[in-house]
């Protein structure tokens, strides 16, 4: 149903010029991909992918070690035994459980919504195309929306070699 | 060519894969060797455990009243190796420290296998080994928790914490370079790699949620290393054992930590780039830097050793110049002298001067350090249980039996074992990572 | 009111005889040592005599004590243990639980008084030692950790006797096997918390010490000795 088109580029530069017309004839950013096998870095503005992986991070610490922390004072409470005259339950005595838990569960929800926000967890597209990136190459792959022919064309006049 | 020597990243992208993939094919005689012996040690140290297991803790050397020796020593000293990773991976990646880029993979290894090694000890050293899960908080038919007020339970969950977050962080920048190895010729290696790369397809999302998650990381598992050798030391610290319980014990640590771990890494690196025929990435001046932060170490280290004894000794209190005075003047001494010379004297006399500074001597120089910081961790645990408060229970000196030097010499095999396997499976340089694309502006 | 049970130990009449030992091996099924083992230190004395030789000979001073568990109110073994094999009851007994061990040895690092002792081997005893154990006491198998616990069995008996009789708990009833044998009756054993019983009085003496109080464990053993 829907058109793929993927260009072959060797500049940065040649994929950020062509990102940028390709957006003018109404391709949106959730319809272009940039595949390569190297991170490409371009300037802001050509193509953001915005994130909440800082907040999803200390959320999910947040949880997990306030969860172990009531955890700890349910569990000293239920088997309540004097040791060394120390209180039944005193943040300071098991403080260092408590941080330890906080970064479990950020390293946790680090990774947990790398893999969501990556896609790798997420229902792919079974239709779309993954390029074999050539080395030094980098790939752009379109969804066309509304003019196919004008949008190749784009893509060829900013120097790539256009698939099928 | 001399630029190539000092600039490995802009060799042709071609043969880097080429040099950096070699490895993971074929296997040669020497290699099937160096992998055998090890076995060898390990299958011995894992015998003389159940000897342990079956006959009891009686086999060690261990006697009231030094109940803790060579298995928390060992503990101590692996769980401090393992900070070779972090700092470098993590510190050099906060401060975007680019020569760090080819050794980045290789000091997560590290870090990762000192970590499961280490942490096989708080078992180990056990009376009764076979219920260590009774450390771990169930639900259970007794109706019984730990005791989380206790420093072991502190441990246990950094020590969980800090695995986890290793493994993690070395999986993460991991999974582009098994993509590209999905196509190997060897098939139940495509198989291994395909499984292992979870679908990576190498888009702009893929690679922008891996960055951030790496950044994130990074910095995370600065914070759970640094805490991971604090609750270690204080293991020590909170106890009211003279010399023991000292504040400074938690900072020590830490920096006798990083300090083993890049001493640790340097050995592993040269061992590299020797086996693996890596001599252009791994270049004279990655050790210049290596040498420079193990000699800051070393100064650092001796700071905090000067530190801790000289307060001991100006204070002037009983107990603890009792522990002062084995420690450097009585039984301890010749250890504790020794372990000055090649933490401190060594180093600053092979690192410090510049002629003489070089890949061979760094090597000397790291495995001085390693031998002395194992003789820290053993001045640090065995002389203040020796000599107790009641002077009438002091005791006759610990001497480590064949059980306890079997099991220390089968973990030294384990990690030669472990990461000559990592190296066979995955490349030891991260390709993505060392090779920034051709085309960009900032490098 | 709980009771808090307490020990004196009257160092000016203690001879250095060492039954105490021998009563509490025979009572509580310790283990029997042999020269080897202790040579490199793994004796098993929950009640030990320390020796402290002071000066030359002819001139020399001997002093002696009996060191036993000392039962801290704040006992540093107790919050160190990860599994809670040693908590403090509520009679103000540092409980040793032994299918609780799993050998940590971190209690007996932070005894400041050594008195903690572990079990390196399954115990043995020469025959016919064997027949005469204690059936009130457990015998601990390799791979625990174990210490003076004021004769807890005797403590319970006496107990149990009095709630089956009806009588109230007289001082002087519940006795600990060191505490019986001591031929000099320089030992005393009873509740803290009942003011008139001999221990209390006792340990308001003036000759009344307790070791290493100035590290804020709050001994229950007060040890007796002139004054200086």
């Amino acid at each position: 149903m829907a058109t793929w088109l993927i260009g072959e580029f060797r500049e940065k530069d040649a994929v950020a010029s062509a990102i940028q017309s390709l957006r003018a004839t109404g391709v949106g950013d959730k319809d272009m991909d940039v595949f390569s096998e190297e991170p490409v870095e371009f300037h802001k503005g050509v193509l953001d992918r915005p994130s909440n992986m800082a907040l999803a991070s200390v959320i999910g610490a947040i949880i997990f070690g306030g969860g172990a922390t009531l955890l700890m004072r349910a569990a000293q409470y239920n088997y309540a035994v004097v040791t060394g005259g120390m209180p039944t339950f005193s943040f300071w005595g098991t403080g260092v459980i408590t941080y330890e838990t906080t970064m479990m569960g950020a390293v946790f929800s680090t990774f947990g919504y790398f893999l969501w926000e990556s896609g790798i967890i997420r229902k792919r597209d079974k239709t779309a195309p993954v390029p074999a990136v050539p080395p030094e190459s980098i790939c752009l792959r379109i969804r066309c929306a509304g003019d196919a022919q004008k949008q190749k064309t784009i893509l060829q006049n900013a120097g790539a070699k256009v698939l099928p | 060519m001399s630029t190539n020597a000092e600039h490995p990243e802009l060799l042709p992208y071609g043969k880097i894969r080429e040099d950096l993939f070699r490895p993971l094919s074929g296997l040669s005689q020497k290699y099937a060797a160096a992998i055998f012996i090890p076995l060898l040690v390990i299958l011995f140290g894992a015998y003389a455990w159940t000897v342990q297991l079956r006959v009891g803790m009686g086999v060690t050397g261990l006697q009231r009243p030094v109940f803790w020796g060579f298995y928390i020593v060992d503990f101590v000293f692996w769980i401090g190796i393992s900070h070779a990773g972090t700092l470098i991976s993590a510190i050099l990646r906060l401060t975007d420290a680019g020569w760090r880029k080819p050794i980045t993979r290789a000091a997560e290894a590290i870090t990762l296998f000192a970590l499961m090694i280490g942490g096989m000890f708080p078992i180990i050293h056990l009376g009764r080994a076979w219920r260590f899960y009774w450390l771990i908080p169930y639900p259970n038919m007794r109706l019984l928790w730990p005791n989380f007020r206790s420093p072991l339970l502190w441990d246990l969950t950094a020590i969980l914490t800090y695995v986890t977050g290793s493994a993690i962080y070395l999986y993460l920048p991991l999974i582009p370079d098994m993509a590209q190895l999905a196509e190997h010729s060897v098939p139940w290696r495509r198989k291994l790699y395909r499984a292992l790369s979870i679908g990576w397809t190498g888009s702009d999302t893929e690679w922008h949620a891996l960055e951030r998650a790496m950044k994130l990381m990074a910095g995370i598992i600065l914070a759970v290393a640094i805490s991971v050798h604090t609750v270690v030391a204080w293991d020590f610290a909170m106890a009211i054992a003279p010399m023991w319980h000292s504040t400074i014990f938690g900072p020590y640590f830490v920096v006798g930590a990083i300090f083993s771990g890049l001493a640790g890494l340097m050995i592993v690196m040269a061992a590299i780039r020797k086996f693996m025929g890596l001599e252009q990435y791994l270049t004279r001046h990655h050790f210049d830097n290596l040498a420079k932060l193990l000699l800051l170490m070393s100064i650092l280290w001796l700071y905090f050793t000067l530190a801790e004894h000289l307060t001991v000794w100006y204070g002037n209190d009983p107990g603890e110049m009792a522990v002062f005075g084995a420690r450097t003047r009585a039984r301890f001494s010749f250890l504790f002298w020794l372990m000055f010379a090649v933490n401190f004297v060594i180093p600053f006399i092979l690192l410090g001067i510049r002629k003489l500074r070089s890949i061979t001597t760094g090597v000397i120089a790291s495995f001085g350090i390693l031998l002395g910081m194992f003789l820290e961790r053993y001045i640090i645990v065995v002389p203040t249980l020796s000599v107790t408060r009641l002077p009438a229970a002091t005791s006759a000196f610990y001497t480590p039996s064949w059980v306890e030097l079997a099991i220390t010499a089968a973990t030294f095999a384990a990690m030669i074992f472990l990461y000559l396997i990592f190296s066979k499976l995955f490349p030891i340089i991260a390709v993505w990572e060392f090779k920034p694309h051709p085309h960009e502006d900032e490098a | 009111m709980a009771h808090r049970w307490g020990m004196a130990i009257d160092l000016d009449r203690c001879t250095g005889c060492e039954a105490c030992v021998a009563a509490c091996h025979a009572e509580n099924n310790i283990p029997i040592g042999n020269p080897e083992q202790a040579a490199i230190g793994r004796t098993n004395h929950w009640i030990r005599v320390d020796r402290y030789y002071e000066g030359e000979f002819p001139d020399v001073k001997l002093k002696y004590m009996p060191v036993l568990c000392q039962q801290c109110d704040e006992a540093p073994c107790e919050p160190v243990c990860p599994t809670l094999a040693t908590y403090h009851n509520p009679e103000g007994l540092n409980v040793q639980v032994y299918n609780r061990c799993v050998g940590t040895f971190y209690c007996a690092n932070n005894c400041p008084y050594t008195v903690r002792y572990f079990n390196w081997f399954d115990p043995v005893w020469p025959e016919p030692m064997q027949l005469q154990h204690n059936p009130d006491v457990a015998v601990r198998m390799a791979g625990v950790m174990e210490k003076c616990t004021f004769c807890i069995q005797r403590i319970k008996r006496g107990k149990d006797e009095s709630a089956a009789d009806g009588q109230p708990l007289a001082d002087g009833d519940i006795q600990p096997a060191c505490v019986q044998s001591c031929p000099a009756e320089a030992m005393v054993f009873g509740d803290l918390n009942d003011p008139e019983s001999k221990v209390s009085r006792l340990a308001e003496s003036s000759r009344a010490k307790r070791l290493l109080e100035e590290l804020g464990t709050k001994p229950k053993v007060f040890y007796l000795e002139r004054g200086r």
